[in-house]
Formats: structure tokens, sequence, C-alpha cells
């Protein structure tokens, strides 16, 4: 163990014994925990819930696990038997808190001394609604670009050719890098513009945002949103549209070593970060840039996504709940199971791109002492590119109508790509849903 | 058991009780778990549902009384349209292909002997598999690349449609996966055929009609109450297809070319009640949908007046 | 009503058109091209469950290369499945539903429809129509209360509401037992009643054994039914250790599949393991399986 591990490895034990100390208040019994891999998830959330456990030794955690359903969710508070703490994503936090489902953590912060201020602010934004905070922000997700250097080579282009700023070269770069064999089949794809779910992203990069500031009006089909998707779904006419992309792209390996990067199946396409773990992983070896993507002015920007702990409404045990949310989520904590992370990747060969929390201090130290210079260039650029576009990173304002709100949106794109609708038609009639959506669930929030 | 006690008791006090009373109170009593029933799961509920899509109720707090808006939205969500649109294409796709797929295979079992028991295993076998097995199994089935039935395609000079990624071929897809599932129809329809008897198809090869002649003039005639009884069951089913499209298409999946496509009667049903908590809704999507079938069903009764045959009508 | 040993009549049928040469001759040929077709239709009904298994013994990097034989055979896809998910706990949920809600229903309906066919008494054939009746009402009109009743006697995210309204009879099964009822000759209980049975005694003495084989069939077929059910568990089970298998089989769908970690290879062998408990028992209970939907058209 090198020195500065070592010191490291101090520092944690320090302050988990900090933690220990802060735990006087009575914390025991059961907590149920809904949507959360406390148990099968991997390092960092075992060694987080390990973390816990020994922080208060008297907690018994129940963990059911697999992603939160939203409507398993819903019935469970429903049915009176509401979880104590629920693991959720941070764009639905809204809905339930606006319908009472979700206890206001104010008392919980103030008891448990909960500094908000170590969460990155568009974290916190989303999980506060009319004021008030509803969850802990755990993850934070960001976008930057991947990009196969190999399909660059292939088109005599290098990755200082790829510019998201401007989107004819988007364009160009989309065509000159799809391939397509004798018989019709796309086999390789330029640029995946990773719709539906990133129509956000591209109109932000056009200036405008899905989502009035207050979260009370939609701006579906704004000109600037109508011209962002109107462009990013157009890049899937390359591959000879939407049906072949699809079929195409349901084969990669996305998660394998012979993922579409490795295969040489993909060109470029801008992804969240995590991606870049998996990337680590399964193929260190693959030949990649990682870069900012920008709007059209050229600013870095990046949609953020992630997600929140929460307590129900009718919680059995809310000062354990709110004991677990600060202990899991606090520096501390994160930086212990980065660690572990990184021995393990050590002990693996394998490089380690770190771990991306809401918790700004916690990312701090883990990628100034934790995280190990990466010796191979492509992923080190990756990780200065995540860092450098957390603070500029926006996300959909908190709102009530939260799923039925991204339906809408999500719907529209697909009408378009599915040559049902214009992009035109599909955002005039996706919003009149979402705003009806969205007056509907206020109305009944106040 | 509760019920002897019941049951009995009336005869203690014998010189009472009439015969009839007797028989009245006996027949309840034996009847009386379905009346329970009926009123817990069925009659209350009916009520509740009724009560409900009068309001606006997200389970979460108190139902709001909201009158017939819940039923004027019905008439101008354009999603609502779209999901029944979706449902009743989809049926007019299932029922016509099921029955004469069914009956196809049902000519052919009748004509094989002894050898019939084994096929009919065979085409029953996926009936037993559970739908969530069957959707995730042809999900790649269906697959537009790799999927056999391309595949196939393929092998006869054909270029398969993308099955699941095509807005237009999403719901032929969920019909052709719905006929590897058609053996319980062929069954019925084989049960029904051997009821035949075969002194018609005698006296009609004397009369010199051709095989072709005999099936719509004897065959199709004579089974036309069991053709009819799965034309029924057939619709009302189809009309309320849900865990085959919510297992494809749903749940965490990323939807896609479903989303509208595919979105069926019940799955937006099930959407609108558990994901947007718009129990007021649902429940009034619920009584039109009972309407429907309702109105569906009396026509298709009032035509079959004209083609069904009865025995001794 | 049930109807075995068909068979031989339709044998004698068709040995029957051979009293001149050149018809047998032209008549077997038919046979042959039909046994033919069959055989191409038991292939294309086979090929689904032959590429399921073929592929869930298939590596990930060969999951779907579409060989029929897997090379290497990766039975690890099965420990894994078996370690990521509770499987056994699931299939053991499975069965308990499976037996409680056949068992429920078999005896409720034996006796409701006992209840509508015995006994003679004013209004019965309006309330068996209202049974029939509720034949119509699509399931979704009723799913929201419903869940409000268990949800009112703390039933949720429990495998209660699963199986327990079946103790209320079932219209479909009611109608069908009392089809045999029907059948039996009134003069065997008029025998007994003159010495001395009570009415509950006709039902278990008399009925109850005659009527066994149809018995049986409501059995499975609920067994059937209930084991394939995604519904009732997707709307009253939260927790993972109640599970049945196929709300199981979703969640490894949406763990492993599309949208998450894209291990198909996994999902596929899950899937398989849903299905070959059915298969077996559609084995064994054959017979009942085929004169089950044979003479009362349930749909299977």
């Amino acid at each position: 163990m090198s020195l500065k591990r070592f010191s490291v490895f101090l520092l944690v034990m320090a302050l988990m014994f900090g933690v220990l100390a802060v735990s006087a208040q009575d914390v025991s019994g059961e907590l149920s925990i809904l949507g959360f891999n406390g148990t099968t998830g991997d390092e960092i959330a075992t060694v987080r819930v390990d973390a816990v456990r020994a922080a208060y030794p008297d907690l018994t955690l129940n963990f059911t696990e697999g992603g939160l359903d939203e409507q398993q969710f819903l019935t469970a508070v429903a049915g009176g038997d509401p979880p104590d703490l629920v693991y959720m994503g941070r764009d639905v936090l809204s809905t339930y808190a606006v319908r009472g489902a979700l206890m206001p953590l104010t008392e919980c912060i103030a008891n448990m001394d909960i500094d908000m201020s170590q969460y990155y602010d568009a974290a916190v934004a989303q999980v506060t609604v009319n004021g008030v905070v509803y969850g802990i922000p755990e993850f934070y997700n960001s976008i930057m670009m991947f990009i196969n250097n190999e399909a660059l080579a292939d088109a005599g282009l290098t990755p200082a050719d790829v510019n998201t700023s401007d989107w004819e070269s988007i364009s160009a770069l989309n065509d000159a890098l799809t391939r397509v064999d004798d018989t019709g089949a796309v086999t390789r794809i330029g640029f995946d513009p990773k719709l539906p779910e990133f129509l956000p992203l591209w109109a932000m990069a056009n200036g405008a945002s899905l989502l009035s500031e207050d979260g009370r009006t939609a701006q579906l089909n704004d000109p600037a949103v109508v011209e962002a998707l109107e462009f990013a779904a157009g890049l899937h006419a390359a591959a000879g549209g939407r049906q072949a992309f699809m079929a195409f792209r349901d084969t990669w390996d996305f998660f394998g070593a012979e993922n579409q990067m490795v295969a040489d199946q993909l060109g470029a396409f801008p992804m969240e970060q995590w991606y870049m773990n998996v990337l680590a992983g399964g193929s260190p070896d693959v030949d990649i840039t990682f870069a900012p993507f920008t709007d059209r002015q050229g600013n870095p920007i990046s949609y953020v996504t992630g997600s929140t702990w929460a307590i129900p409404t009718g919680a059995a045990n809310p000062e354990a709940a709110c004991a677990f949310m600060k202990t899991i989520t606090a520096p501390e904590t994160w930086i212990a199971a980065a660690t572990t992370r990184a021995e393990m990747r050590v002990a693996d060969g394998a490089i380690n791109t770190g771990v991306y929390t809401a918790n700004r201090i916690a990312d701090e130290t883990i990628f100034s002492e934790v995280v190990a210079p990466i010796e191979i260039e492509a992923f080190a650029n990756g990780v200065d590119t995540i860092l450098s576009v957390q603070e500029d990173a926006f996300a959909i304002p908190a709102n009530p109508a939260g799923s039925e709100f991204r339906q809408a949106w999500m719907d529209a794109v697909n009408r378009v790509l599915n040559g049902e609708q214009s992009a035109q038609e599909a955002l005039d009639q996706a919003q009149m849903e979402a705003q009806a959506a969205l007056d509907e669930a206020w109305a009944a929030s106040e | 058991m509760a019920t002897k006690s019941l049951v009995t008791r009336p005869s203690v006090r014998q010189g009472r009780v009439t015969p009839q009373q007797r028989e009245l109170f006996a027949g309840l009593a034996f009847i009386s778990p379905w009346i329970i029933g009926f009123l817990i799961f069925t009659a209350g509920p009916m009520v509740i549902s009724l009560g409900l899509s009068l309001t606006d109720y997200d389970v979460l707090n108190p139902p709001e009384f909201v009158g017939f808006e819940n039923y004027q939205r019905l008439f101008t969500d354009p999603r609502l349209g779209l999901s029944l649109a979706n449902s009743f294409i989809y049926a007019l796709l299932h029922v016509p292909s099921v029955i004469i797929v069914a009956l196809g295979l049902a000519l052919l079992l009748n004509r094989v002997g002894r050898a019939a028991g084994f096929f009919r295993t065979i085409f029953y076998l996926p009936s037993v598999t559970p739908a969530v097995a069957v959707a995730t199994l042809w999900l790649w089935i269906l697959n537009p690349r790799i999927g056999l039935v391309n595949q196939g395609l393929a092998l006869l000079g054909m270029q398969g449609p993308g099955w699941t990624t095509d807005p237009v071929w999403i719901k032929p897809g969920i019909a052709l996966m719905s006929l590897w599932a058609v053996g319980s129809t062929v069954i019925l329809y084989l049960a029904a055929l051997k009821n035949v008897p075969n002194e018609l198809y005698e006296a009609a090869r004397i009369d010199g009609a051709n095989s072709w002649q005999q099936l719509l003039r004897i065959t199709i005639p004579l089974i036309s109450p069991t053709i009819f009884f799965t034309l029924i069951v057939n619709t009302i089913g189809a009309l309320q297809i849900f865990t085959e499209v919510y297992t494809m298409f749903f749940g965490n999946m990323s939807s896609g070319a479903a989303s509208s496509a595919g979105l069926f009667y019940n799955i937006y049903l099930f959407r609108q009640a558990f994901e947007f908590l718009r129990m007021g809704y649902a429940s009034a999507m619920a009584w039109l949908l009972f309407f429907i079938i309702l109105i569906l069903t009396f026509i298709q009764l009032r035509v079959s007046k004209r083609w069904v045959y009865y025995e001794g009508s | 009503m049930i109807n075995t040993g068909n068979d031989s009549v339709l044998q004698a049928q068709l040995r029957e058109p051979a009293p001149r040469q050149p018809i047998r001759v032209r008549g077997t040929l038919i046979k042959a091209v039909f046994l033919f077709l069959l055989v191409l239709c038991t292939i294309l009904f086979l090929a689904p469950f032959i590429w399921l298994v073929s592929a869930s013994l298939k590596t990930r990097a060969e999951v779907f290369n579409n060989e029929l034989l897997p090379n290497p055979v990766a039975w690890q896809n099965y420990i894994y499945v078996w370690q990521a998910a509770p499987m056994l706990t699931w299939l053991r949920n499975s069965l308990v539903v499976g037996v409680l809600a056949s068992a429920a229903v078999t005896v409720s309906c034996s006796l409701i429809a006992f209840g509508f066919s015995y006994f003679r008494f004013r209004g019965r054939d309006t309330l068996f129509g209202l049974v029939l009746a509720t034949m119509m009402l699509p399931g979704v009109v009723t799913m929201i209360p419903v869940f409000l009743v268990w949800r009112s006697l703390g039933q949720i995210n429990t495998l209660t509401p699963l199986w327990a309204s079946n103790l209320f009879g079932s219209a479909f099964y009611i109608f069908m037992i009392r089809q045999f009822y029907l059948g039996l000759p009134r003069e065997l209980f008029e025998a007994a009643r003159v010495d001395g049975a009570s009415y509950f005694d006709l039902w278990r003495v008399i009925a109850l054994p005659l009527t066994r084989t149809a018995l049986i069939v409501v059995f499975i077929f609920e067994f059937k039914a209930s084991w394939t059910d995604l519904v009732k568990p997707l709307i009253y089970l939260q927790n993972t250790n109640l599970f049945t298998l196929p709300l199981g089989l979703k969640s490894i769908l949406d763990q492993f599949g599309q949208g998450g970690e894209m291990q198909w290879e996994v999902v596929l062998a899950a899937s398989v393991i849903v299905t070959v408990p059915m298969i077996i028992i559609f084995f064994i209970g054959q017979r009942y399986f085929m004169d089950g939907i044979a003479t009362t058209g349930i749909k299977g």
C-alpha cells in the first residue's frame, strides 16, 4: 500500500469513527428499503451498506432488490404498507412528493444535521419541490461524447473532426461513418443521437429547455425544440431509418467485451458516464476518445440524471431511514466504497474510472486521492471530461407530472422516428398532453 | 363443516318448514359462497368502480367528486382513441386468423386417425407456456434481423418486416405470436368435427359433392355453434390483451415503436391507474370497455342467427 | 359427456370407405399428404421451443447465432440465474398459490354448482343467469375496487389476494360442473334421501365422486391459469421474496434484458425454468387437458 493510499485509509477510518460518534441517537429496529440492490449490487453498493451496518449495529436492513417499479411503489404506499426508505429516479420524485406520498425531509435534515450544500446544486434542485427537500441525491450521471477512433480512421478522419457544436458537421460525420453492406443491412451506425431519451440534451444544445424553471409551463413545441428534434431524428436516415437502426442496435453486446465500440458497430454517440466504467471494465483496450458534448455555441453541456433516497409517508422507522440516507451518501462512505473499487481494480489489473456521486465533497477526494492516475490516456481524458462538465449540467426542473411529462415527449420522439408525424405535429401534441398533465398535477398539489 | 349444520337445521323443525322452503334454504346454503363472493368481488366493486369513475382519485388522497369529467375526457383523449383502435385492429387480425388456422389444423387432424393424438399434444404445448415466457421468447423469434420468422422468410427469398420495431407491423407480429397458442381452439374444433355424423358425408358423396362442397355445406354449418363460441370468446379476449404486450414492450423496457402502435386498451388503462395515478379515469375507461364488449356481443348474437346452425331449430 | 376413445370410432370411419381399391389408394395418398402437412406444422410449433432451449445454453457471444446446437454448452447460465434470482422461492410461491387457488375453486364450485342443479327453488335460474352474466364483465372493471377491498383487509403484499377469492367460486367452472350434475339421474339422489342422507351427504357421497373427472379438469385448468398469471402478482406483490414465477421472469427480463444488462442468455434460461414445470404437469394430466377443452371450450 502506497503512502498516499495509506493516508486515505487513515482518513476514511477517522471519518468512519466520526460517523459512529454521531450515531448516539437511537437508531435501531428494522428498516425496509425498496428498489436498491443492497446485497446483490456491486462493491459501491455493498461497501456503503456495510458502512451503515457498522455505524448502526442495532439496525436490521431488509432490501427489496431490483430497480424501482413505479407501479409497485405506488401500490405499496396505497396498500398502507410502505417501505421505510425508497430509492428512485430523481425525475419522478416530485410526482410522489406533491401527492403526499413522500415525507418532507426538513425535520430529518435539521435533526441529523445533513449538509445539503455538499450535494451538487442541479441534483438538489431535482429533489426540491415548492422549496421543500424530499430526497437525498445519490449518483450524478453526466453525459459526454464517446468516439470510436477506428471508425474515424476508416473514413480518414481524426477525433478532432468531431465537432458537436456544428450540426452540419455532425450530419457529414454521420454519413461518412455509416456503413451498409451489399444486402442493404447496416453494419455500422455513424452517429447515434440516443433518441428518444436524450431529447432534452439536443434541445438544450439548441438553447431550449423542455420545461420552464418553475416546472409549470411545458415548452415542448418551442421552435428550438422542434428544430433540435428534426435534426437529431434525421440522423437515423443514414442507417436506413429507425427500423434498421433499432434492429441492429438490439444485437449489440452492449455490456460485454464485444461491445459496439470494440466491434466497430458505432462511430460516435453521446452517453452517460457510467458507460465509461463499463468499457473500462470489459474492454480496456478499446480505441476510443472522450469529449464534452457541446451546445451550438461550443459550450460544454450535460444533462443530469440520477437517483435519490426518499422516505415514504407512513414509514414505520423514519429516524433510521434518515440516518441511513445521511450515512450512505456521506463523503467518508463514498470514499470508502471508491477505495474498495480502486483496490479491486488494481487486483484485477483493470482501469479504475472512479465513481460519480452527487456529493461534491466526496467527488473531490475520490478524484484527487482515491482514483490513481490512469495510464491509458483515453480513459484519463474521459475522467477529466466528466469532471469538467459536471458543473455545467442541467436537469429537467422538478414537476409533479414527472412520469407523464416524460411520457409525453418520449412518445412524441418515437412518433417522429417511426415516421408517423412530423416533429412539429408530434411536439404540438406532446405539448398539449404535457401541459394538461402539469396543470392537473399542480392543481391537485395545491 | 358449517354448510352441513346450515343444511340440516330446517329438518329439525320439520313441522313449520314446507319442502319448498327446505329446498330453498338448502339451495341458498349451497350457493352462499357464490353470493358472498359476488357481493364482495363483483357487485360491490362494480358500484365502487362506478362511483370512482365520477371522481379524481390518486389512491394516496381521498377521492374528489368531479361529475362526468372523466367520461368527457374519454372523448377528447387522443390516446384513448389510439389505444381503442389498436385493440380493435388486433382483434380483427387475431380472431379470423385463429379461427381459420385452427379449423385448418383440426380438419387435417380429423383425417389422420390415431396419429392425431400426438399432433394435438404438440399443438397444445404453447398454450401451457406462461404468457410472460411466450412474450420473452417471441421478442426474439420476431426480431427483424436475427429472428426465426424473418430468417425463415429469407430462406424463401422474402425480406421480413420489422415485427418489433415497425409500428405498422407490431400488431401483425403479436397476432402471429398469438397463433402459436391456437392449440385449444384446434382441440375444440376437432371435438366438434368428430360429432358430425358420417352418414351426411356419405349422402353428399352419393350426390356427387366434392370435398370443398362438403366442407362448406356440411362441416362448417354443423360445427357453426362451436365456431360462434370461439368467435365470441376470442373477440372478448383479444380486446383485453395485456400480459404479452406488457411483457414485450412495457414495464422497465424502453418502449420505442410500441409506445403508440403497441398501446393497447388495457395497457393504457393499467398505466393510467398505476403509473399516472388516475384511478377515476381508469375506472371510466373500464366501463367504456364493458359497454363496448356488451354491444359487440349483442351484435354477434343477432348476426349469428343468420349463420349459426342449431340442431332441431 | 367426456369422450375418450373417440379415436377408435374415427379409425372405423376411416376404414369404412374402402370397398374399391382405387379409392383406398387415393385415400392413403391423401392421408400421407395430410400427415406431411401436419409434420410441417409440428416443426413450426416446436421451433420456438427448440430455439429457446438451445439459446438458453449458449454463451453471451453466441446466444443469437441461431445454430441448432449450442457450442460450447453454457450450463453456467442456469447456475447463474439460480444464484442471481430467488428462483426456488418463486417456484415455491407459484406452487403454493397454484395449489390453494385450484383446491379452493374446485371445492367451492362443486358445492355451488350442486346448489344450482339439484335444488329447485324460485329465483334459481335468475341467479344462475347472473352467474353466467358475470363472465361478460371485463376484469378491469373490478380491478381497482378489488384492490381496495384487499387493502382494507390488510392483504396487500401477501399471497392471499392471488387465491382467496377462489373460495367463492368462479362462474365458468360453476357452469361447467353444473352441466355434469345435470347429466346425473335424479333417482340416485332421491334414493339416498329416502335412506335419510342429508343434502350435504348427497353432495359429498354421491355427486362428488361421480364428477371426479370434471373436478380434476377444473383443478388443472385453474392451476394452469394461476401458474401463468401476471396481472394479479403485478398488482399485489412488491416484495421480491413473494413473487411468483411469471412476475419473477418479468423482473429478470427488466433487470437482465432490454434496458438492463442485456444478458439475454440469462433471461432465456429463466424462461425455460418457468416453462418446464407446467409442461411436465401437462404431460402427466394430458388426458384431462384435452377432455376439458373438448367438452367445455375452456380457453386454455
